[in-house]
């Protein structure tokens, strides 16, 4: 996917004038977060299964050598064929080697973060596979050309009416504001490109190194036909994703599902292991992993681990002020709202998207809300001050923290400087709030007044009344 | 978090007054107030005057440098024993959980930051789990919403003690806001930086306030006040901004920095004592 | 591309080296919750119900015209089940005269049948926690009538019912069949304007028959 981080602030209020997005967003983020706290709620031993899965997260991240290498193992002895990728030009490469290979024209594909990363797409319909997108959010933001803009839910920005022009024009179907037709259309569509694909392509929720399974969670069911019906499977994951037991995936199907979207558990979990065996009715006879790296492995070594530990369930984007102003496209990546303002600096390079870990009021409820106890916060103020020592910041931002930093250091040249803002102030204001400032402080007097200097400030009060003593 | 250990519950209490840079500087009265509420309950405030920032705009847009000299000069500001308070969750955060990452390799000050961490209370938090008090003996009266500052809720776990004060002011009229809990787009340097999203959450704040109905809004940080307050001025909405420890001393002028008879207000000697009722 | 997983894990425990010795996989605390108390059955049909499922329980011959009526609500015309499922064979040719039903084969509905179907099979599980079918390919089985249907049919005999996930991986997991799938309630979407409907690409309605 095409990096456009850096310009946050540009998408951002692009974001705020789009009306359609704004109703969307309203819409959306608070249903998504009400029943969030409800399914938390009415689960009693939520705070102890959130505080194993971190426990557990962070036991195979600090080993991710032995559990990756178990599961490869697990997987290679059920006759998986397992790939592993260094960047993204590489797995391009391996994914359009692996559907050239199998003599694939045809790829349905549902949901995955990791192979947006990579531009999936792109590189096999480079290889001449046609790509159809089979989660009914990516289907509709494939029709229309666009990027998602949500994790669990593409097309948060896309109304009903939108949705049928776009049936109307690709799919031939007659216009309807019915979401049942709509809906209905999407299967009839889909599933005869189920039952004709060569290859599922999908992503993987977990990899459970002990016995070298991908758990594919999904609502649709689109990641189940995937698995099931075409001949060959590829799944494009992240090497991070590893889980150590299959004994240990019960405590991550309770947090994923409730903190994304407030279900006790989503419709489909689909537990696949290797390929077709004798007498087997269905299932792929071949069975591809595609392992990822892309910046991972660097992640692991420093002080950004815990960031590995993430499920991709959304309960941080929706949580966030932020992102609920202005949703995901503002990001400019494939991982948005404070999960998107971390990983991506840390996935393309901070030069790449030091706006990110800005655009955030660090207000904390995202970690509050996050199943593996991720401190998102701590890493976004991390970032801002890897910035600082990497030379991102203006030489305006840096000079005005050192001029902060020299008055600070002492109070009576604060008090000076406290005074003579305090007279320009009672002058030119009547002691009301200030209605325009010059840049950087002209965005903040656009729609609000800001505060007068007091004539006398407190340190000068009391000295006046209490004497020096302090 | 307890922190009453050697202290003689009716002996005198010495405490530290953290004023805060912003408060000196925009809303004295809101310093003065404190030191009236501190006094109230029998503390003797003490007030190092060379005291400034706590390095938090530093801090927060990642220029730790300046950052921890701010630090160091809080660290020997405040040095000796017994509790600091301020009348800010957010500065109360910012020494408590900041002040160890910025110093997280230098063993000596990371302990000194920590003990200095161990010390600090923002006011409601004092005169709740330390003094004890149910009563705050203000004679306040009107109709109150709250907004949880983040830092204060999130950060130093804050939540029922603001609350158990105001409903315990006989004169006020205590109403929960949608959302309170929601941040209100100020977070400091993102206020200036990303100024559109600031304020269109600054508008979602100040809607839920207003769906209220009620005639002030507090809150235990001037920094979130200020920013709603502005949204409040330039519109003219009919509820005022006031903090939390203006309210427990009893004066009902709101934040001055908005307000014209400000200088008044401001001009009031600090510590002059309002007993409850006494207005 | 075996240099390039080497290279890889040579990254790896570069990154890994500096962890603080704790061996992989000790014992966590806080295990799964407790199970659940009291009759795991009741808790079943209350949560498979809360799912958006249907709970169908004998008598057989009440069983049988509920879920005639159920079908036809739903336009069902066909019905299928895997060959060598006795139970769902018996049910669903004693269902034919609730109908009009005609009787089908996964390989046709796969082969893009036209008609609106219900597919039949016999849970290896249900799970009471979370209102669970569970359906493995162990043993050859099929997959095909709760991935194809338009209406589900499980048939789940009570002693199948287990009280959380773990027992039902437990049991299920040895020997790791290639496809383990959970089905909670029907196939659903709320990626048009958040709004849940059902049928996305799975079954439009589950349906469970508890029998015993
Ligand atoms: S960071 Fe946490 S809350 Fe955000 S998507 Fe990842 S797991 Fe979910």
């Amino acid at each position: 996917m095409e990096l456009n981080a850096n310009a946050f602030g540009r998408n951002s209020r692009k974001a705020l004038l789009d009306k359609t997005l704004q109703e969307a967003l309203g819409r959306t983020t608070g249903r998504f977060q009400a029943h969030r706290d409800a399914a938390v709620a009415a689960f009693p031993e939520f705070e102890a299964t959130r505080e194993r899965a971190s426990r557990i997260k962070r036991d195979v991240l600090d080993h991710l050598d032995t559990y990756l290498a178990r599961f490869i193992a697990e997987a290679e002895k059920r006759g998986t064929i397992v790939h592993v990728a260094r960047d993204a030009a590489q797995a391009r490469e391996i994914a359009a080697r692996i559907a050239r290979d199998e003599g694939v024209t045809l790829a349905v594909k549902s949901k995955s973060m990791a192979s947006e990363e990579i531009s999936f797409n792109e590189a096999l319909q480079g290889a001449g596979v046609t790509v159809v997108e089979s989660d009914l959010g990516e289907f509709i933001i494939q029709l229309a050309g666009e990027a998602p803009s949500h994790i669990i839910a593409p097309a948060v920005h896309k109304t009903r009416e939108q949705i049928s022009r776009l049936f109307e024009r690709h799919l031939g179907e007659p216009p309807t504001d019915s979401i049942p037709e709509l809906v209905g259309m999407a299967r009839k569509h889909l599933r005869a490109k189920f039952l004709s694909a060569g290859m599922g392509v999908s992503g993987g929720n977990f990899l459970v190194a002990d016995t070298g399974s991908v758990v594919l969670v999904t609502n649709e069911g689109n990641g189940r036909m995937g698995t099931v019906l075409p001949r060959v499977h590829l799944a494009v994951v992240g090497i991070e994703k590893v889980i150590p037991r299959m004994a240990d995936l019960p405590t991550f199907l309770r947090i994923l599902p409730r903190s994304a979207s407030g279900q006790a558990i989503s419709s489909y979990v689909s537990i696949v292991t290797g390929t077709r065996r004798a007498g087997d009715p269905e299932g792929p006879e071949r069975m591809h992993i595609l392992l990822l790296d892309c910046g991972r492995s660097a992640i692991l070594e420093g002080k950004y681990r815990e960031i590995l530990k993430c499920v991709r369930c959304a309960a941080c984007l929706n949580a966030c002020p932020v992102y609920q102003s202005v949703g995901g496209h503002a990001y400019g990546w494939v991982y948005s709202g404070p999960i998107g303002a971390v990983l991506t600096p840390l996935l393309v390079g901070l030069p790449e998207a030091a706006a990110l870990p800005d655009a955030s009021t660090l207000c904390g409820a995202c970690a509050d809300v996050c199943p593996v106890k991720i401190p998102l916060p701590d890493f976004l103020l991390e970032l801002r001050s890897d910035a600082r020592e990497q030379g991102l910041k203006t030489p305006g931002e840096i000079a005005a923290m050192k001029g902060y930093a020299g008055v600070m250091k002492r109070a009576g040249l604060l008090e000076a400087i406290e005074r003579i803002a305090g007279v320009l102030g009672q002058f030119f204001t009547k002691g009301k709030g200030i209605g325009g400032l010059p840049y950087p402080f002209s965005g903040w007097t656009e729609r609000r007044d800001f505060p007068a200097p007091a004539a006398r400030p407190f340190r000068k009060q009391w000295k006046i009344k209490r004497g020096a003593r302090g | 978090m307890p922190y009453n250990a050697g202290m003689d519950p009716k002996g005198p209490i010495p405490v530290s007054l953290f004023f805060t840079c912003l408060a000196d500087a925009f809303s004295p009265g809101v310093c003065n107030a404190t030191v009236e509420v501190l006094e109230r309950f029998g503390a003797t405030v003490r007030v190092p005057l060379s005291q400034t920032c706590c390095g938090q705009p530093a801090f927060n847009s990642g220029n730790r440098k300046e950052a921890r000299a701010m630090a160091r000069k809080f660290l020997l500001t405040f040095p000796d024993e017994g509790p600091i308070v301020t009348p800010s969750g957010s500065c109360a955060a910012m020494v408590k959980h900041g002040y160890p990452v910025l110093f997280r390799n230098e063993p000596r000050m990371l302990a000194r930051a920590r003990a200095v961490g161990d010390r600090i209370f923002e006011l409601s938090q004092f005169l709740v789990d330390v003094l004890g008090v149910t009563d705050p003996k203000s004679d306040f009266s009107g109709k109150v919403t709250y907004h949880d500052s983040c830092h204060l809720r999130r950060g130093l776990g804050v939540v029922s003690a603001p609350r158990k004060l105001l409903r315990a002011v006989p004169g006020v009229e205590f109403v929960e806001m949608e959302e309170s809990d929601r941040c209100c787009g100020f977070g400091g340097v993102f206020s200036l930086k990303n100024p559109q999203i600031s304020c269109k959450m600054t508008e979602r704040k100040v809607e839920r306030i207003l769906a209220t109905g009620a005639s002030y809004v507090t809150s235990g940080d001037l920094g979130c006040l200020l920013n709603i307050g502005g949204l409040i001025s330039r519109f003219g909405y009919p509820v005022k901004a006031i903090h939390l420890a203006e309210i427990l001393a009893g004066g009902t002028g709101g934040l001055s920095s908005f307000a014209a008879d400000a200088a008044s207000e401001d001009a009031r000697p600090p510590g002059t004592i309002r007993r409850a009722g006494g207005r | 591309m075996v240099n390039e997983r080497e290279s890889l894990f040579r990254r790896l425990s570069a990154a890994c080296g500096g962890h603080d010795g704790a061996v992989a996989g000790e014992p966590l605390p806080g295990g799964a919750p407790l199970a659940p108390e009291g009759d795991r059955v009741a808790l079943f049909e209350k949560t498979f119900t809360a799912a958006g499922g249907i709970l169908l329980r004998a008598p057989v011959e009440k069983t049988l015209s509920d879920l005639g009526e159920t079908l036809r609500a739903e336009g069902v015309t066909a019905l299928f089940f895997p060959e060598d499922d006795a139970a769902s064979r018996e049910i669903a040719e004693a269902l034919v005269p609730f109908g009009p039903f005609n009787l089908t084969t996964a390989e046709e509905v796969r082969e893009g049948s036209t008609s609106v179907t219900a597919g039949f099979r016999t849970a290896e599980a249900g799970i009471a926690e979370t209102g669970t079918i569970v359906e493995t390919s162990a043993g050859g089985k099929t997959l095909l009538p709760g991935l194809l249907a338009d209406v589900h049919v499980s048939i789940v005999p009570v002693t199948s019912v287990v009280g959380r996930m773990e027992e039902a991986l437990s049991i299920l997991a040895a020997g790791t069949p290639r496809n383990i799938s959970f089905l909670t309630g029907p196939s659903k979407t709320a990626d048009i304007e958040q709004t849940l409907t059902v049928g996305a690409h799975g079954p439009k309605k589950a349906i469970a028959l508890l029998l015993g």
